[in-house]
């Protein structure tokens, strides 16, 4: 590892401070399940760490007004064991609770995830499917963003939108109300330390009668940020909710994940086989959550 | 490059000390405290052999810097046992053969130490699940799940 100078900030005014003051060449370091291999595999060599782990103020969830908050320094381990949690954000759930190991989880954050914008990010593929925005902070002031648009900008890195003085201090989205199902199915080597092969993002909506009144569907690991099928999307919405109704998009999983993925002919004979797969077990579940209503 | 201060318990002994910001935790413990039971397998969070209890829960220190440990509770191997008689969890895993190698064996044991601290009577499931960050090449996992199930039992009799 090169020699950098460590700052761990202990609130957030003062970590915009140091990261505007070095941001010729600093990098943030939060659970550093990521950033710490890439540091001691020499991959970075920034000037300047700062350590936001001191920062209590960002771990929270917080439920306001309909939309759930997440403070970008809560681990995976506290989104998992947080109850609103596993009982009303199912997608998010799973997701966190089957992220890496449980050392992993106790070390990595949510907002680490976004930040990382990794191609097998799982919370990246969750909190995608739900629509989620994300605030960076920095001294300039703070914005709000959606996170397709986080991971299209252009920032210090490229990666996504932060920029080197910027902090992403939250990651927020509406709260599914009991007519709404999410699911997360992780196809992966194993069930433990294993990076996603396809991660799969599903929540549907329902009406009284078991219509589909809206509906989002994402594949992690399948571009580099989560893919949407839109016309599979477009072949439920309106439709009554059924199993076969569902299954009806799998000829377009497959055609969809064909054409993105034609440059990687290695992995594509297995992805988009699997890709069904996978959403045919996020089919049952979410079916199984909708009832009465399907 | 400054060295930083910075102030720990480890092993249930308050420590303050300078270190160089670029070592990882696991050298910091290894090199710096000469804390050798903690082990590097990896080195990428993926084996769990260089697990050490950080404020309560199981964390691989190859994934974190020295600095990151500024004011926080440590345990390592060397602090489980007490006046010269083994933790349960250890003895367990002696009693039962849980150990081929021993490569694993410390991060095993503070695992399976960190979930009976918070879970002490968990099922096989839990057991499983607490355990599943943390590789083992030689033994398989029965017995070392059979060891964790046999800790628990005797802490409870004890």
């Amino acid at each position: 590892m090169r020699e950098f100078d460590f700052y761990s900030p202990e609130t957030v005014p003062e970590a915009c401070k140091v990261l505007a003051q070095h941001k010729d060449s600093v990098a943030i370091v939060a659970g550093g399940t990521d950033l710490v291999l890439e540091l001691n595999e020499r991959k970075i060599s920034p000037a300047v760490i700062v350590d936001v782990k001191k920062l209590k103020e960002l771990e929270y969830i917080r439920i306001e007004d309909g939309i759930v908050h997440i403070g970008a320094l809560t681990t995976h381990a506290s989104i998992a064991a947080a109850p609103y949690i596993k009982e009303h954000v199912k997608i998010l759930y799973t997701a966190c609770a089957e992220i890496g190991s449980p050392q992993i989880r106790n070390l990595g954050t949510i907002g680490g995830n976004l930040a990382t914008s990794s191609v097998a990010g799982d919370g990246v593929c969750a909190l995608t499917t739900l629509y989620s925005s994300v605030v960076l902070t920095s001294q300039r002031g703070t914005r709000t963003m959606k996170l397709m648009d986080f991971f299209a900008g252009e920032g210090y890195d490229k990666r996504n939108a932060l920029e080197a003085d910027e902090l992403l201090t939250e990651v927020f989205f509406e709260a599914p109300d009991d007519h709404t199902a999410t699911a997360f199915y992780k196809l992966a080597k194993r069930k433990s330390l294993a990076i996603s092969v396809i991660g799969g993002g599903m929540a549907v909506k329902v009406d009284e009668d078991g219509v589909c009144t809206w509906v989002s569907m994402r594949g992690g690991c399948l571009g580099r940020y989560p893919l949407q099928f839109k016309e599979a999307e477009t072949l439920l919405e309106g439709q009554k909710l059924t199993l076969a109704q569902m299954q009806k998009t799998l000829p377009i999983l497959h055609d969809t994940v064909l054409e993105i993925n034609r440059s990687r002919p290695w992995s594509v004979f297995y992805k988009k086989e699997s890709v069904q797969g996978v959403f045919n077990k996020l089919f049952a579940e979410l079916l199984d959550q909708l009832q009465p209503y399907v | 490059m400054k060295s930083i201060t910075i102030s720990l318990k480890i092993n249930g002994q308050e420590i303050m000390t300078q270190v160089r910001p670029n070592k990882r935790l696991v050298d910091f413990l290894r090199e710096d405290l000469k804390l050798t039971s903690v082990k590097e397998g990896c080195g990428e969070g993926e084996c769990g052999a260089c697990t050490v209890i950080f404020n309560g829960e199981p964390v691989t220190t190859c994934c974190m810097l020295a600095g990151q440990a500024d004011g926080a509770e440590i345990i390592t191997l060397e602090g489980l046992a007490k006046d010269g008689k083994l933790d349960a969890v250890q003895q367990s895993f002696m009693d039962v053969g849980a150990v081929q190698c021993g490569f694993c064996t410390p991060g095993m044991i503070l695992t399976a130490k960190a979930l009976l601290m918070k879970n002490p009577h968990p099922t096989r499931e839990e057991i499983k699940v607490a355990m599943s960050g943390n590789l083992c090449r030689c033994t398989g996992y029965a017995k070392i799940q059979t060891a964790v199930e046999d800790a628990a039992r005797k802490s409870q009799n004890a």
